[in-house]
Formats: structure tokens, C-alpha cells, sequence
């Protein structure tokens, strides 16, 4: 198989199962108060959009202009 | 009269571990704030080189640039890709870490905090081997600048990221943290997300944008 494929389904899986834990971990912080708190909510907003353009990337849907 | 009164979060806390500090629980939330201003202040220092960037590349006449007459390779970003997955997966794990560690779970925390540590480690390699087979340089265009200035510099972060962490799981395991005091432990988990959603921004910027 091709390295990057293989790279691209590793990184498809992982941004799914990665950011599916994300959004979860911020539903649960939701209702928590605190500095800390929302602080940790807006940083796993950001990483669960980071998994999603990740995801993106590995359908070829974001930065095909690389290949 | 104000410190005659317990707030209701000091009395929770009080009433499930019964080893309360009064002195942390009055500073807690000043240290937490002066930690916050430190990951504002960073956040400055890095959008100062991105906002560098963005207007090298918007002024640029093309992009990627040329180097003696010829038009410099793209980033990869199929690796670029996993390579994220794993940062943000350090993430997710070291917030499984601190929640194991608020529930008393003091195994459960060590494992979630080894694999951070070694998902971080993992991203450096990563970052080691994209550097050696990225075919640019520092040097010449300011396409290497920018972008061995900036992952450099964030790789640095994930470097500390990681000595911290090491640290972080020594003390915890010593028995400087206990139930109701860990603000090193949030402080570590919020470095951690920090730098994970700086890489979000440098990810979009050098391989996908």
C-alpha cells in the first residue's frame, strides 16, 4: 500500500474516533464552572475542530492543492 | 468576615476529601489566572510569527516560492494529517488523565498520562522526520524561515510539554498532589490543550491552506 494512503486512513480513523472523544469530553465540561473549566472548553472546541479539518485533509476535500 | 465564610465549592470540597488547605483554596484561582495569562501571553508570541507569515505569503508573488528558478515542493499533508491525529490524541488522553485523577483513580491516571507523554514523543518523531525528508531550508526562501521558525518553535512547546508531564507524573506520584489539591495537574492539562490547538492553527496554515 501507499504510504500516504495508509497515512490518510490512519488519519480518517483517528480524527473520527479522536474527535468523537473530544465533543464528548466538552459535553461533559459543559455545565462545569470555573476558569479552568471554561478555558478546557473553548481549548477541546478548537481540537475537535482541528480533528475535523484533519478529516477533511484525509478526504482529499482540504489541501489537494499539496499533492 | 469574607474568609469567616466557606464558599459552597470549598465546602464540597472539604466534606469528600477532608484534607483541605485554606491557603490553596484562596490562591487557587489567582495562580489559575496568572497561568491563563501566561498561555495569552504565548498565544501573542505565536500570532505575532503567524500574522508574519500570512502577509510573507499573501505578498509573495507565488507560492511556494522559487529557488534558483525552481518552484519549491508542497508540505505532505497525508502525514502532516496522522501526524496532527496523534497531537490531538495526546489531548484527549491527558484529559482522561486529570478526570482519572479528580476520581481518585490514581492507576488509571498514570496510564492516561504515560500515553500522553508517549503520543507527544511520537509527534516530535514526526516532526524529526518530516524535517529530514521536507526538502527545504531554513534558509533561502521565506517559506523555510516560516515554517521552520513556527514548528520549531511549537515543537519546542511540546518538547517542555512533555519534560513537564514527566515531572507532573513524578510529583503525583510522590504525593505532592492530593484530591483536592492538583493545580499543577490542570495547569499541565491546559499547556497541553494549549499547544495542541496552536498545531490546529499551523496545521491549516502550512498544509492545508
Amino acid at each position: 500500500m501507499d504510504a500516504a494512503v495508509f497515512e490518510r486512513i490512519v488519519a480518517f480513523l483517528g480524527a473520527i474516533i479522536v474527535g468523537v472523544t473530544a465533543s464528548f469530553q466538552l459535553k461533559n465540561e459543559w455545565k462545569v464552572h470555573g476558569l479552568d473549566a471554561q478555558v478546557t472548553k473553548l481549548l477541546l472546541g478548537l481540537m475537535a475542530f482541528g480533528c475535523v479539518l484533519a478529516l477533511l485533509a484525509s478526504v482529499h476535500f482540504l489541501g489537494d492543492h499539496h499533492v | 468576615m469574607a474568609t469567616a465564610v466557606k464558599s459552597i465549592e470549598l465546602q464540597a470540597v472539604e466534606a469528600r476529601y477532608h484534607d483541605v488547605d485554606h491557603v490553596y483554596g484562596e490562591t487557587r484561582d489567582i495562580r489559575l489566572l496568572g497561568f491563563v495569562f501566561f498561555l495569552l501571553a504565548d498565544c501573542l508570541l505565536f500570532s505575532s510569527f503567524i500574522f508574519s507569515y500570512i502577509y510573507l505569503r499573501t505578498s509573495a508573488p507565488a507560492w511556494p516560492p522559487f529557488l534558483d528558478g525552481k518552484q519549491l515542493p508542497w508540505f505532505d499533508t497525508s502525514f502532516a494529517a496522522m501526524n496532527s491525529i496523534v497531537l490531538f490524541g495526546s489531548g484527549v488522553t491527558m484529559h482522561f488523565a486529570l478526570e482519572s485523577w479528580k476520581n481518585l483513580n490514581k492507576r488509571m491516571f498514570n496510564m492516561w498520562l504515560v500515553a500522553t507523554i508517549v503520543l507527544g514523543i511520537g509527534f516530535l518523531l514526526g516532526q524529526a522526520h518530516e524535517y529530514s525528508s521536507v526538502g527545504i531550508t531554513w534558509q533561502g526562501t521565506t517559506m523555510g524561515a516560516s515554517f521552520f521558525t513556527l514548528t520549531g518553535m511549537h515543537g519546542l512547546h511540546v518538547f517542555i510539554g512533555v519534560v513537564y508531564l514527566i515531572i507532573l507524573g513524578l510529583q503525583a506520584n510522590r504525593g505532592v498532589y492530593t484530591g483536592s489539591k492538583y493545580f499543577g495537574l490542570t495547569a499541565g492539562t491546559l499547556y497541553w490543550h494549549f499547544v495542541d490547538v496552536i498545531w490546529v492553527a499551523l496545521f491549516f496554515l502550512f498544509y492545508l491552506w
